[in-house]
């Protein structure tokens, strides 16, 4: 178990590495001047443009070599330092991500447990016969099939504008300021269903069919014909094919989380729900390296985290990980 | 077990958002006790990256006695949307070009000397109560007795003086050009302030009069370099109808000061009580609020708005086409570096060859006007030499295109249905704007296909923004769409933007096609040292600009962006049109606008029944 | 030889494997919908055709026009060229990538698997579109085609995993040990031996990697860092959102060039698991 961790720790860490290199390379290497649009954006009056370019291109630390400016992310990085943002100037990065991280776990969290819970439970239920495997089947396969944006859109549309119960737009009502109050709370929700619901209806029939695909094939595996041939009850059957066919699960709800990080980006920009995937898109337009790279950076941590802890998971309820065999998984 | 944890998970998450939420900064009466020293200068080596602060030293800020609401009554705030681009990130008023995500910094919070009207072209004065040259070179200028700064102090001579002083000392500081050709400002009394010139250049003097922020000396004195020129300054003190309340992502707050001296000394209020700023991340968001009635006034670009207008779902100023007033002009920049562009008489063709009607009826539905060929505004109109225009303007005619073309040895050698240049080599050009703006992305697809048909090679493309700037101001572009001359008092704002010099490597503000002509730089230049009260030399001035531009055609203006408004007045009414019965201001948002009339118009609504 | 037989047999349960027909067929029709189309329509796809501007679906215009009046029908069969274009070139990409390292890594075993299998595990935890969009804003010039060489870059990870597994169990076959007994080199065993034995799977991975290519390139069009030239289903739902389609009822707009994208990609899934009934007997049964 011990090598177990270890070696996830140690992918884990050279992932980081690696992921915060390319990070760090990409956005470096665009074309453009990041300073220069900035400043092209005061139009107004740019007299003083040449002075300011020079000024801004020293204060975003532009001016030294490349390796340089390598190191010094790193320091700065574990300093926990992500740096200005160009595009919320003069608002450090961290201080934006940390605003927007509190509503992409209030998105993604529930959306990802409950479709994986809820998905499951039908999955198992459609395999249980033809005519609800015929119903549930192919609604899993149309959900999971489905764009998360054209979705989002529908029913945006059809909840938002044609039966104008649901705003479609921003994390809470612009009549209201921040307060712990149930209408506030009340508003949040509501603002937070539509998203929620997209994300949650195109993974659920990705799991659901997933479970029934799995299900079948336990139960068509030779321990289960062994034990319906032993007189077992049905019953008993069905939840150990639902006990081994969880497992791919898991590790699939893993392997599933950059997927779903990228259905939250395509929600929340069609919500306009202000989390990362949000902001990181608005970076990518204003060319904002050091926003672009925290909110990749935050994305890859959050990711890791959640593999790590879905590891955890796996061990508790794969036995045979913890009498020291290897997980095949990651 | 599984259950409970879930729901334990749950609402831990939501109580975190809740949390998250009402973090953020609010604004608090707090007692300053930190000593200001009183004159304190802090020399920062600039070859040290630059800390940039984010703690503001803590202001005292005048916030109404009564707590802060938790939901806005509606009948008592105004929301707003179209101006910002971005989540509010600073409240600096010299911090221009973030403007635009914090609109109303300047003009609510902090005011100008002067206001400006663009309908009639009148400067008002404002903190000022007049301002007049005694001499060639010597500005007066008299501030009104009574102003107060939103924390009580009184707004004196020392501020303004205080003001100006900062561009000299920091040339980071936007209007630190003006030191070029001002010599010394001056307190005279507690409320008189002498300017004292050089080389005065009268029209971009008076373009700074209703642009410089007026910030107050005891509060920014204690500040450091970078606080001044790039500082957050949260909690702002101003002067101005409006504080600061509150912001989020998508929000800026503003509640109204009842103190402000405006109500006193010029008889006006605001009738919003409260401003909500709403920053919608695409225009569509705008458009559904408008049509809910969820926004009283959307400064965005919205597609369709004749649709709606005519639905009876949102006003706009003109009842009919083209709806909106005209804000800037979309000048076609050449890049006179690169032949053909190179021959006046192929950019002159090429006027004659691009379809403006098509741009204003098709890719906007109506919602512009094609410009006048001198590229001056409808409000500038009077310095538009009509015989000029008459004797060398342009418009859509691919015939008077392929003469001029002809006549100057353009032929179709080969055969493709395009022209050669006379040296026989091929004409291939591309026409470019940024991806994603949607708008001019229909624009130049029509350019590039009227030029076509007139047997101009053009191909239109739609590079990343990045890379369509870097192309812009390093010069390595074809032909692309600009409009950074907005409304102004001046002609010589619209031609200090086609005509900037010297030509430099980047040429960051204008005059990207790089058109190098020492005479039309002279014109440029006595039309910025003619006082503004000379209309007359204004004029001549003018036409000797107009004259060159249109013979030599380094660029071609086309059409005019709208003053982009669409109001409802399902809770507030009396906008101004123009219907006779309603105000002649401008009914705009956008940043610089405030003082052009946005917040007049403020003081004009009222409540719908 | 059993071959033939076998063949056979594969051909009498695909032909009556309804998930497989209904798939194939849905598949099929918008396959031949995207070379046909362009021939019931006269119109390229950015044209101003209609000066009404937006109008609802017509007998003139099947799919009604935009807000400038271009033919949504044009639009859209255009776009399904883009989509199926990504599909092929970037599923496959992604799947003959994710085949040789798989194949590689479990085959040799090993130092060689355990480089490429880090590797792999590595990409496969970044999430790709964050990737995607980074590479796509850095990109001066897009389109399709570069597009589905970086969604093809991107995708291969699962796909190497599987494979590697895959061969893991067939290079422990006896069939496969007889071969290297016999002396045949590395590549001539796994051309000859193991590939074959796993054509049916790589099929079904194939079509996988197809339909998350088609997804990727959606989501990539939406958020407008698509091709900048041309037209996809991804960028006319972009449009239509962007012009207000939601607020002034152009429904006509942003339905069709979604549910394309729903009808293919779930259509080609219905086929991977009815291909996998066909080929796995066990699966038959239900």
């Amino acid at each position: 178990m011990r090598r177990y961790f270890g070696r996830k720790l140690f992918i884990y860490a050279l992932t980081f590495f690696l992921a915060a290199t390319i990070d760090w390379m990409i956005p470096r290497f665009m074309p453009g001047d990041p300073v220069q649009n900035m400043l092209s954006r005061a139009a107004l009056h740019a007299e003083a443009a040449e002075v300011m370019h020079g000024y801004y291109t020293r204060a975003f630390g532009l001016d030294v070599p490349v390796w340089q400016q390598y190191i010094n992310f790193w320091i700065a990085l574990f300093h926990g330092d992500l740096g200005t943002s160009v595009y919320l100037f003069p608002q450090p990065v961290l201080q934006i991500i940390m605003r927007a991280v509190p509503y992409d776990i209030f998105l993604l969290l529930p959306a990802i447990l409950l479709s994986w819970l809820a998905g499951n439970k039908f999955g198992a239920f459609a395999a249980r016969s033809k005519w609800l495997d015929n119903t549930i089947s192919p609604l899993g396969y149309i959900l999971t099939a489905t764009p998360y944006m054209w979705l989002g859109i529908l029913l945006a549309w059809f909840f938002g504008i044609v039966l104008g119960i649901f705003p479609i737009a921003g994390a809470y009502s612009f009549t209201m300021r921040p307060h712990l109050s149930w209408a506030f709370v009340g508003n949040l929700l509501k603002h937070w269903f539509l998203p929620f619901a997209s994300l949650f209806l195109v993974k659920f029939g990705g799991w659901a069919i997933g479970m029934r695909n799995m299900i079948i094939y336990e139960l068509e595996a030779d321990y289960s014909h062994y034990l319906e041939a032993l007189g077992a009850p049905r019953k008993l059957v069905r939840q150990y094919a639902y006990r081994n066919a969880i497992l791919p699960q898991i590790t699939g709800l893993g392997l599933d989380l950059g997927v779903v990080v990228a259905g939250a980006l395509v929600t929340e920009v069609v919500f306009s729900y202000p989390g990362i995937g949000y902001l990181i898109l608005a970076a990518i337009q204003n060319q904002d390296y050091f926003l672009i790279q925290g909110c990749f950076l935050f994305i890859i941590i959050g990711v890791l985290l959640a593999n790590f802890i879905i590891d955890i998971v796996y061990v508790i309820v794969d036995p045979r990980t913890r009498t020291g065999m290897q997980g095949e998984t990651v | 077990m599984r259950k409970s944890i879930l729901f334990f998970t749950s609402l831990l998450v939501a109580l975190s958002l809740v949390l998250a939420a009402c973090a953020t900064p609010t604004p608090q009466v707090i007692e300053r006790t930190v000593e200001v020293p009183v004159q304190q200068t802090v020399e920062v080596p600039v070859e040290v990256p630059v800390e940039v602060p984010v703690e503001v030293p803590v202001e005292v800020t005048a916030v109404p006695a009564e707590a802060p609401t938790a939901t806005y009554a509606r009948g008592e705030t105004l929301y707003v949307s179209g101006a910002a681009w971005g989540p509010p990130s600073t409240w600096n008023p010299f911090v221009t070009w973030a403007h635009a995500n914090t609109t109303g910094i300047v003009g609510n919070v902090y005011e100008t000397l002067f206001t400006f009207d663009p309908l009639t072209g009148d400067l008002t004065p404002w903190l000022a109560e007049s301002g007049e040259w005694s001499d060639s070179t010597t500005y007066d200028l008299k501030l009104r007795e009574g102003i107060e700064w939103s924390d009580g102090t009184p707004l004196t001579a020392a501020d303004v003086v205080f003001t100006f002083e900062l561009g000299e000392q920091y040339a980071a500081l936007w209007f630190s050009p003006v030191w070029n050709y001002l010599d010394s400002v001056t307190a005279v009394g507690d409320y008189d302030v002498q300017f004292t010139f050089t080389d005065p250049l009268y029209q971009e003097w008076s373009n700074n009069l209703y642009n410089i922020a007026i910030v107050p000396q005891h509060l920014w004195e204690g500040k450091t370099e970078e606080e001044i020129t790039s500082g957050a300054n949260e909690n702002p003190v101003g002067s101005g109808a409006y504080l600061y309340e509150s912001h989020a992502e998508d929000r800026n707050v503003w509640v109204r000061n009842e103190n402000w001296w405006g109500t006193k000394l010029l008889g006006l209020t605001p009738a919003p009580k409260r401003i909500v700023d709403i920053r919608t991340a695409s225009n569509n968001i705008a458009l559904g609020m408008v049509v809910k009635g969820e926004l009283d006034l959307s400064n965005n670009f919205l597609p369709g708005i004749a649709e709606l207008s005519k639905k009876g779902y949102v006003d706009t100023y003109f009842a009919e086409a083209p709806y909106m007033l005209s804000a800037n002009t979309a000048v076609l920049f050449l890049n006179t570096t690169k032949p053909p562009m190179d021959d006046p008489a192929f950019r002159r063709a090429l006027a004659f060859a691009i379809n403006v009607d098509d741009i204003v009826n098709v890719a906007y539905a109506g919602l512009v006007r094609a410009a006048n060929p001198t590229g001056l505004l409808p409000s500038l109109e009077k310095y538009v030499d009509q015989d000029v225009v008459a004797r060398l303007g342009y418009s859509y005619d691919p015939a008077q295109a392929q003469q001029i073309l002809a006549d100057a040895g353009y032929a179709d050698v080969d055969g493709d249905g395009f022209v050669e240049a006379p040296d026989g080599s091929k004409v291939e050009l591309e026409v470019t704007c940024p991806f994603g703006w949607t708008d001019w992305m229909e624009a130049i697809n029509v350019i590039a296909s009227s030029a076509q048909g007139a047997g101009i090679n053009i191909k239109a493309a739609t590079p990343d923004y990045g890379a369509w700037n870097t192309a812009l101001t390093s010069g390595t572009f074809d032909m692309t769409l600009n409009n950074w001359a907005g409304m102004s008092n001046t002609p010589w704002t619209l031609y200090n933007l086609l005509f900037r010099h010297p030509i430099q490597e980047t040429m960051g503000s204008g005059n990207f096609g790089r058109y190098d002509n020492q005479e039309m730089f002279d014109l440029v230049d006595a039309l910025a040292r003619v006082p503004v009260d000379d209309e007359a030399g204004m004029k001549a001035a003018c036409a000797d600009i107009q004259e060159l531009m249109l013979t030599d055609m380094p660029m071609i203006p086309l059409w005019y962006n709208g003053l982009w408004a669409q109001f409802s007045n399902a809770v507030w009414t009396n906008w101004p049109t123009e219907a006779a019965d309603t105000p002649d201001t401008l009914p705009a948002t956008w940043a610089g606008y405030w003082q052009m009339g946005g917040l007049l118009t403020l003081t004009t609504l009222e409540l719908a029944e | 030889m059993t071959e033939p037989k076998k063949k056979n047999e594969f051909l009498y349960f695909a032909l009556r494997n309804n998930k497989l027909r209904i798939g194939l067929t849905v598949v099929f029709f918008f396959l031949v919908l995207t070379f046909v189309g362009p021939q019931f329509t006269d119109y390229t796809p950015y044209a101003y055709v209609n000066p009404m501007g937006a109008q609802p679906p017509s007998s003139e215009h099947w799919f009604g026009t935009t807000m400038f009046g271009q033919d949504v029908f044009t639009q859209f069969v255009f776009g399904l060229q883009a989509t199926f274009l990504v599909g092929i070139v970037g599923g496959g990409l992604g799947t003959l990538i994710g085949v040789v390292v798989g194949f590689v890594a479990g085959y040799r075993g090993g130092i060689v698997d355990e480089i490429l299998s880090t590797i792999t595990n590595i990409v496969l935890v970044i999430p790709t579109l964050a990737i995607l969009l980074i590479i796509a804003a850095y990109l001066e010039v897009r389109g399709v085609f570069t597009e589905s060489i970086f969604i093809g870059c991107t995708a291969w990870p699962w796909t190497a995993r599987a494979v590697r597994a895959q061969t893991f169990s067939l290079r422990s076959r006896e069939f496969v040990d007889l071969a290297r007994l016999s002396g045949m080199n590395t590549w001539k065993i796994i051309f000859q031996e193991v590939a074959p034995n796993m054509m049916s799977y790589l099929l079904l991975v194939f079509i996988l990697q197809f339909g998350g290519a088609i997804l990727n390139a959606a989501t990539l069009d939406f958020i407008g860092l698509g091709p900048m030239e041309g037209i996809s289903l991804g960028m006319m739902m972009q449009y239509a959102v962007l012009w207000g389609a939601l607020h002034l009822g152009h429904w006509w707009w942003f339905v069709p060039p979604g549910a394309a994208i729903m009808a293919i990609v779930g259509a080609l899934y219905v086929t991977n698991v009815g291909l996998d009934e066909v080929f796995n007997p066990k699966l038959r049964e239900m």
